[in-house]
């Protein structure tokens, strides 16, 4: 959301200065992604508050952290009676509330300048008198709406619907899309648009439009989001339908846009609201123990009571009601945290952890994982971490039979395409790069997870460690041996590990006579070999390059 | 000219077809294609001939130059297939003993931070616990209070096996469901591992990243015990001066949510180019866990009360190593990690 500067200055008769708020609402409300001297723009990705959609949102958030004094208040909300423009909602669950107002006599003008600065400092591009209306209200009271051009209704009916097969509609932006199970606004012929996400091109507001029918709807945000992720459209509307719209506040931000019309020329002569219009008032519980007990510090129950109120609460004996416009508040701990950040979390103090420690558990497997990296690096070896994936250039040299891997759905390239079920050949591309960098002898390590594909259940993953050597020798594995040996803490003149030629070597991916299955007191643990040279040589390289790999599970 | 090429032509497929090593084979061709190689030079006397006699020269030498490099590069292939031959007469021979070289060994230095940080919270009773890199959406997202299609989903770009079941873990948090569910309280565990993210990578941003996380679950736990994790850790890494605050965060799994600050340790406060001019650096994230996942867990929220609080190793590598750019760490690349003390 990004907050025009000069329009909270006309919401709020602001007690601090802009720095001091830039310094302040982190500490209380929410952090910042950016400021500049015409706005601020708060981080809401991911967030939960709605409200913070909004500039009256923003208002009273800033009111309530600063002591400062609102300039707003409700908008009275008092339609005339009139006819009604034809509606059908077909289904209520992705429509709860509909709401349209017909709004004859206007003229499609450029947008006064106070408009204009308004929507840009807000990120919008104003496009004309009529169009900015539905946005500067959007912005104002986080209401998206949405105005069609009469002409563009047949009949000047209109029908909330899912999409049907095989249907498609043309959006403001030009593209023409296939419609899937998306929630549509139609007359009795076509898509009008896809609800909440884009309006359709045949009924878009041109110079030559003087009806109007003004949308103002809450459509479930699943099926806002679906739509909107589907197609690529993660519009301003889109995001507010998602994160969820009161009634209360829509009956509002309808009344105020119908007298911004009436402002300019314009008449409303239809109206129809379709739906429950009421919000159900929310009351949670919260007690003055549960308080302190949970932020860790006393705090005096007429300061819980009045930050409460700062915010827009009401308060009696344990019970909260909480304002139609915070959706986010609906339990004992959301409400502690509204008491503990107008406390100031930077004001709690450090509290040491009290209570029994639990009783110790086993820690073998990663004191293990620890101490074999110490001993290993004492060796002289350098640990390295190379990625849980193949790279493409592994997979395409190594031959590996790819449907033996785990391999990811949406890969970001083919370098997080598949995973890695031995840790050696992204230790053959390191020893490769770095050879290529000028290093004359590499010995390196790495214990990390492979990834095992089960028939059922999540796949496999242990932990393994593996070294590879280039020691400029034609023969680097008797010194990985040797290595191996002082691991296993084993004198190597007693041939501390029992080496079982592998046989198994289809893809000729070890040396013919250096390829081994490594034996230690009488289970197998690992393969200790000579990459081929060919293979090496695949990787740009020429060095012999010998590797070991084995599992930590075995060693413990 | 043309038999100047042909002559060229001729020289060199005889040399080709007589070298024996890798070694002959890149002399040859040096000779040819180096900065002083004859075809190398050609070109400079074509100005010398008539525009008739270069239109015929020119596709004759475009042809042997081609011809002599597939040559040069097949031959290259065939002496090392037959290089590739004579290892079947290669041994092993482990009887003779060879030393193990003195070279500098390196722990990589997120395993230096995670082990500190294991060491600073096992003296204050908390166990490492293993969880798996793949997991379920339900213990990623859905039991944390993530439910599908939430707006929520935006905070963490998901890499999937199966898209909506099977995943590969956003953060360490899929740890805590089975942390609560296997312990009873007090219970004091902490995952360091592996997170994956759909993420392009550049200098801040890696799709591969360590994750720290530790649960702390009791009778009373509270914001202040959160606030005395944070400088316990904080200042056992950074130094005693460093000072750590609290602020609101949004995570769905925790309520209240809590970003941890700590003093940037570049500029003391006085805010600098590493902080954004203001003072302090974002280093962790945390909460009290929400009874919704403590309830999950088989534990009672209306006894217990619990802190998740987690951050990421690589960030805290960066800033206490000066590492500028997180592809370093999954680089293999040695002129960084034997670099670093």
């Amino acid at each position: 959301m990004r907050v025009s500067i000069s329009w909270l200055k006309e919401l709020v008769d602001l007690n601090i200065s802009i720095e001091k708020l830039i310094a302040l609402l982190p500490l209380r409300s929410i952090s910042i992604k950016e400021a500049n001297p015409d706005s601020i723009e708060l981080d809401m990705k991911g967030y939960n508050r709605a409200d913070l959609l909004s500039m009256r949102g923003v208002a009273r958030e800033v009111v309530a952290v600063t002591n400062s004094k609102l300039n707003l208040s409700d908008e009275e909300v008092d339609f005339p009676n009139l006819p009604k423009v034809k509606v059908t909602v077909e289904n209520e669950n992705l429509c709860p509330v509909y709401c349209v107002a017909k709004i004859e006599n206007l003229k499609v003008e450029h947008s006064l300048d106070t408009w204009v600065k308004k929507l840009s400092n807000s990120g919008i591009r104003s496009i004309n008198s009529v169009a900015d209306v539905t946005n500067l209200i959007m912005l104002e009271f986080g209401q998206p709406m949405h105005a069609f051009d009469a002409r563009g209704v047949k009949d000047e009916y209109i029908i909330v619907r899912r999409s049907k097969n095989k249907e498609r509609i043309t959006t403001l932006d030009g593209k023409t899309r296939d419609l899937e199970d998306d929630l549509l606004i139609t007359d009795s012929l076509n898509a009008l648009g896809l609800a909440g996400v884009m309006g359709g091109k045949d009924s878009e507001i041109t110079d030559s439009t003087t009806t109007i029918l003004l949308e103002a709807a809450i459509f479930d945000p699943v099926s806002i989001r679906k739509t909107a992720q589907r197609h690529g459209l993660p519009s301003e509307a889109a995001k507010r339908f998602q994160h969820g719209l009161t009634k209360t506040n829509l009956l509002q931000a309808l009344s105020a846009a119908i007298k911004m019309y009436e402002q300019m020329g314009g008449k409303l002569t239809a109206i129809t609201l379709v739906g429950n219009l009421e919000d159900q008032p929310k009351i949670v519980e919260l007690t003055q123990e549960k308080v302190n007990s949970l932020i860790g510090v006393n705090i005096p129950p007429e300061q819980v009571k009045d930050s409460l109120q700062k915010l827009g609460f009401s308060m009696q004996n344990q019970e909260v009601t909480v304002p139609y416009w915070r959706l986010d508040i609906n339990i004992e701990e959301d409400l502690i945290e509204e008491v503990a950040r107008m406390y100031g979390y930077e004001n709690i103090p450090p509290q040491e952890l009290r209570g029994k420690p639990p009783e110790k558990v086993d820690q073998i497997f990663p004191n293990f994982i620890y101490n074999l990296k110490k001993i290993l690096a004492d060796l002289g070896l350098t640990e390295i971490q190379t990625y849980s994936f193949y790279s493409s250039k592994t997979i395409n040299d190594l031959r590996f039979t790819i449907y033996d891997l785990i391999k990811i759905s949406n890969p970001i390239s083919s370098e997080t395409e598949y995973m890695r079920d031995n840790l050696w050949p992204n230790l053959l591309e390191v020893v490769a790069k770095n050879i290529k960098n000028g290093f004359k002898d590499i010995a390196i390590f790495e214990i990390g997870k492979v990834y095992i594909p089960q028939k059922e259940d999540l796949p496999k993953e242990t932990y393994r460690v593996s070294i590879s050597l280039m020691n400029g020798s034609d023969n680097p594995m008797q010194e990985l041996y040797m290595i191996a040996c002082k691991i296993l803490n084993e004198d190597p003149d007693d041939s501390c590990l029992n080496l079982v030629p592998n046989d198994l070597n289809p893809l000729q991916l070890f040396h013919p006579k250096r390829n081994f299955l490594a034996d230690y007191q009488g289970k197998q643990i690992g393969m200790i070999a000579e990459i081929h040279p060919r293979l090496v040589n695949k990787f740009g390289v020429e060095q012999r390059v010998a590797v070991l790999e084995v599992e930590i599970e075995a060693l413990i | 000219m043309k038999q100047k090429i042909s002559q060229i032509q001729k020289e060199y497929l005889e040399k080709i077809k007589e070298a024996k090593t890798l070694k002959k084979l890149d002399e040859i061709f040096l000779a040819l294609f180096g900065k002083k190689g004859e075809l190398a030079l050609l070109p400079k006397e074509f100005g010398k001939l008539s525009s008739d006699e270069k239109r015929k020269v020119s596709p004759l030498f475009n042809k042997v130059k081609l011809e002599l490099e597939k040559e040069i590069s097949e031959k290259r292939f065939a002496v090392r297939e037959a290089s590739y031959e004579k290892l079947d007469r290669e041994k092993l021979d482990l009887d003779k003993k060879v030393e193990i070289k003195k070279r500098q060994g390196h722990l990589h230095p997120l395993t230096q931070i995670e082990q500190q940080t294991a060491e600073i919270f096992q003296k204050i009773g908390f166990s490492q616990f293993e969880a798996p890199h793949i997991d379920s959406d339900y213990n990623n997202f859905e039991v944390l209070n993530i439910p599908q299609n939430h707006p929520a989903r935006d905070l963490w770009d998901t890499l999937y096996i199966i898209p909506g079941k099977l995943l590969l873990r956003t953060h360490t948090s899929n740890a805590q469901i089975r942390i609560l569910e296997q312990n009873k309280p007090p219970i004091r565990m902490m995952n360091i591992g592996r997170c994956f993210r759909y993420e392009a990578v550049d200098a801040r941003h890696e799709h591969t990243f360590e994750q720290f996380e530790l649960v702390y679950v009791d009778k009373n736990v509270s914001m202040a015990n959160l606030q005395y994790l944070s400088e316990y850790l904080f200042q056992a890494i950074f130094g005693p001066e460093i000072k750590v605050r609290l602020k609101p965060k949004y995570y769905p799994f925790v309520e209240p949510g809590v970003g941890v600050d700590g003093l940037c340790i570049f500029c003391k406060g006085k805010g600098c180019k590493v902080c954004g001019g203001l003072g302090w650096l974002e280093l962790a994230g945390a909460g009290m866990i929400h009874p919704k996942v403590l309830k999950a867990g088989g534990i009672d929220p209306n006894i217990y009360s619990g802190i998740a609080w987690g951050f990421g190793p690589p960030r805290m590598a960066m800033l206490k190593f000066s590492i500028e750019d997180i592809r370093l760490f999954n680089s293999g690349d040695l002129r960084f990690l034997g670099g670093l003390k």
